[in-house]
């Protein structure tokens, strides 16, 4: 997927005019939301203790997470899978394209991956020749739309079932319907070819576990198992911070990571995928290829936003996040979106491209109360745009306006003599008491919204003169 | 009931409502004159500069915060009518300092002596009447600093209900940020306008005249719109309706 951060502010105006498009993702989300504030009010023991050894769990992984990788590469291949490490997308994409050709595969069926979309392996698959079906209903559907995912678990939520509804008619030539067991019904007949005539299957994975060199996936629809089981050969593409050391660390992952998402106690199917088909197993790929993808991710472990390494891709963020729900996961320009993609996404892709995302948060805090992992989102965005500073990514307006701002505010006699100014001033733009208009960068604060006027008499003043000048004042 | 020995307090009224709302600083300090505290006003303070840390503009923020912490050096409770502004100093400032010990030691320090205004007639006066004569049908908007950086949640209800004439009605989703993020308000306006209005949407819903809340940027936020659109309710910090019925001046 070729970033499109840098054009944030037309991706939102685009996002804004889609009336479709905010009435779907706040309806999805709050649900999400809704499920999810009743799993932690039925959560089993205590949910914030659950959420702190999660985090620490994550924070001891990332420590030493080369001990972890090499664990889960040895026993991984001690099963029988091929394991690779790809340092950037690029050699992730070769890696890919590679096997797919030596393993002769021509069609390959998909289980929706973030990984697999951060490495842009579709289309790399494809101008090689590879035909890449997604096989998760929202994905099929993005798919069909030649689009992107815009969320991470509910990657169709921007679309409305009307609009489902008429990309199945013009796409796969199906009869109009709305009724969304028969669109169900479309896309898994129109699946089940691929799922038998495919020569591979490529899934992602939300955890890879360390001690048996297992691959752990959730998913609500079963289309990760037939992918990871029907064809021939299995490719799983996983970025390298999925590693958690004990298979008995799963259970405590895997409850905070549904619960997160869509308010499940447990997805309808988790996986966990153990080496290849021996002798006598009734199924299961009998290659597998596991590609480990770094992607700057070693990178980012050694600096200051090592705890965006903990995130599980619960999108809870994402259904918090009221600037999210307003315009949609597509407007951030990338893979990753929301709060936790305001983060990463700046951090794998540079400052350059991605500025503008630390900045498309309110700084509410929402996301970090329902992080899982009590990932600190607000003080890394923080972070974020101080680096911005450092590294030039501001308006000269911005740094400029910033100055002179500081500089008044250095005295508090400077600052009394331009409130002085700013009262008259303020006089002449003013009109009952409200400025409609604010000049140079500010004039988007005054497009719908009134500015207050200064007071003719500032509260120093206002103190001065009502409450006398006390000893202590002076 | 005024604690003894009474009790000193510096109020820290924010630049904002220095130079937009005096009434409310005003009314702060009204209200904590009203339980026996004696109210100073470091003249020196100025912006505690949020707005530069939040654009990350470490530099000039921590110039402003440097200033901040010399007007308020000293002893004694810092209170203020601003949960953001508070979580600035508290929170923010430990940041913004973590590589100068010595200012990081004042920073910490002055933090502590911080409290909002309806934190402090509450945890610390233990105030359960306020004593206000205010009447109205109030919804409260929590705001985002004040609700999750400070944890003040039912410190302003627990003000709002004890006034006579106050009916306080809740909105859904109270606690849902309002689009203003100070700097977040000018870089994505249009964003932040889409946000207010669902956030108005949800005031007009309760019926309530006043829609109330512990942060000016707020108000500002949801008053500009209510301004502009005309809609049948009148953003009022707390602190107004704590000391009773505004006076005159700018409403938010």
């Amino acid at each position: 997927m070729i970033p499109r951060c840098h054009d944030f502010t037309r991706n939102v105006a685009r996002a804004l005019s889609n009336r479709n498009l905010q009435s779907a993702i706040s309806r999805t989300t709050d649900r999400f939301l809704s499920h999810r504030d009743a799993a932690v009010r039925s959560f089993p023991g205590d949910f914030e203790a659950a959420r702190e050894a999660a985090s620490q769990l994550k924070l001891s992984v990332l420590r030493d997470l080369d001990v972890h990788l090499s664990r889960f590469i040895e026993e991984a291949e001690r099963r029988g899978a091929s394991v690779h490490v790809a340092h950037d997308a690029a050699e992730a994409r070769e890696i890919a394209v590679r096997i797919a050709q030596e393993e002769g595969v021509k069609l390959a069926v998909k289980s929706k991956s973030m990984a697999t979309e951060e490495i842009a392996l579709n289309e790399a698959l494809e101008s090689a020749g590879v035909e890449a079906v997604e096989t998760d209903l929202g994905e099929y559907i993005i798919q069909l739309a030649h689009e992107a995912p815009s969320h991470l678990i509910a990657p169709a939520v921007h679309k409305t079932r009307e609009e489902v509804s008429q990309l199945f008619v013009d796409r796969l030539g199906e009869p109009y319907t709305e009724e969304i067991p028969e669109l169900v019904a479309i896309a898994r007949r129109h699946l089940r070819d691929k799922f038998l005539s495919a020569g591979m299957g490529i899934s992602g994975a939300n955890f890879l576990v360390a001690e048996t060199g297992s691959i752990a996936i959730v998913s609500n629809e079963a289309n990760a198992r037939m992918v990871t089981t029907l064809p021939r050969v299995h490719l799983a593409v996983a970025s390298i911070e999925k590693v958690i050391p004990k298979l008995s660390d799963l259970p405590a992952m895997l409850r905070l990571l549904t619960r997160s998402a869509t308010g499940q106690p447990i997805s309808s199917y988790v996986s966990v995928l153990t080496g290849v088909r021996r002798p006598g197993d009734l199924e299961g790929p009998s290659k597998l290829h596991i590609l480990l993808v770094d992607n700057g991710r070693s990178a980012i472990l050694k600096g200051k936003y090592r705890e965006i390494l903990k995130c599980l891709r619960c999108g809870a963020c994402l259904n918090i996040c009221p600037v999210y729900q307003t315009i949609g996961g597509h407007a951030y320009g990338w893979v990753y979106p929301g709060p936790m993609g305001s983060v990463l996404s700046p951090l794998l892709l540079g400052l350059r491209e991605a500025s503008a995302l630390p900045d498309a948060s309110t700084l509410c805090g929402a996301c970090a109360d329902v992080c899982p992992v009590k990932i600190p989102l607000p003080d890394l965005l923080l972070e974020l745009r101080g680096d911005a500073r450092a590294q030039g990514h501001r308006t000269p307006g911005e740094v400029a306006g910033m100055k002179g701002f500081a500089a008044m505010m250095g005295r508090a006699g400077l600052l009394e003599a331009f409130e002085r100014i700013a009262g008259v001033v303020s006089q002449l733009l003013c009109k009952d008491g409200k400025i409609p208009w604010l000049p140079f960068g500010l004039s988007g604060w005054t497009d719908r919204r009134d500015f207050p006027a200064p007071a003719v008499q500032p509260f120093r003043k206002l103190w001065k003169i009502k409450r006398g000048i006390a000893p202590w004042n002076r | 009931m005024p604690p003894s020995p009474p009790v000193t307090a510096s109020l820290f009224f924010t630049c904002m409502a220095d130079a937009l709302y005096p009434n409310v600083a005003m009314a702060a300090a009204t209200v904590l004159e009203r339980f026996g505290v004696t109210v100073r006003v470091p003249p020196a303070q100025t912006c505690c500069g949020q707005p530069a840390f939040n654009s990350g503009h470490r530099k000039e923020a921590r110039k402003m915060a440097a200033g901040f912490l010399r007007a308020f050096d000293g002893e004694g409770y810092i209170v203020t009518p601003s949960g953001s502004c508070a979580v600035m100093v508290k929170e923010m400032y430990p940041v913004l300092f973590r590589n100068e010990p010595r200012m990081l030691d004042l920073a910490c320090a002055v933090g502590e002596r911080v409290y909002e205004l309806s934190q402090f007639l509450v945890d610390v006066l233990g105030v359960t009447d306020p004593k206000s004569a205010f009447k109205g049908k109030v919804t409260l908007h929590d705001s985002c600093h004040l609700l999750r950086g400070l944890g003040v949640r039912e410190q302003p209800r627990t003000l709002l209900r004890a006034i006579p004439g106050v009916e306080l009605v809740e909105m859904e989703q109270s606690d849902r940020c309002c689009g203003f993020g100070g700097v977040f308000s000018v870089k994505n306006p249009l964003v932040s306008c889409a946000m207010v209005d669902k956030k108005i949407e949800r005031i007009l819903a309760t019926g309530a005249q006043y829609v109330a809340s512990g942060d000016l940027g707020c108000l500002m936020n949801i008053g500009g719109a209510v301004s502009r659109s005309g809609y049948p309710v009148k953003p009022i910090h707390l602190a107004e309706i704590l000391a009773g019925p505004p006076a005159d001046g700018n409403a938010p």
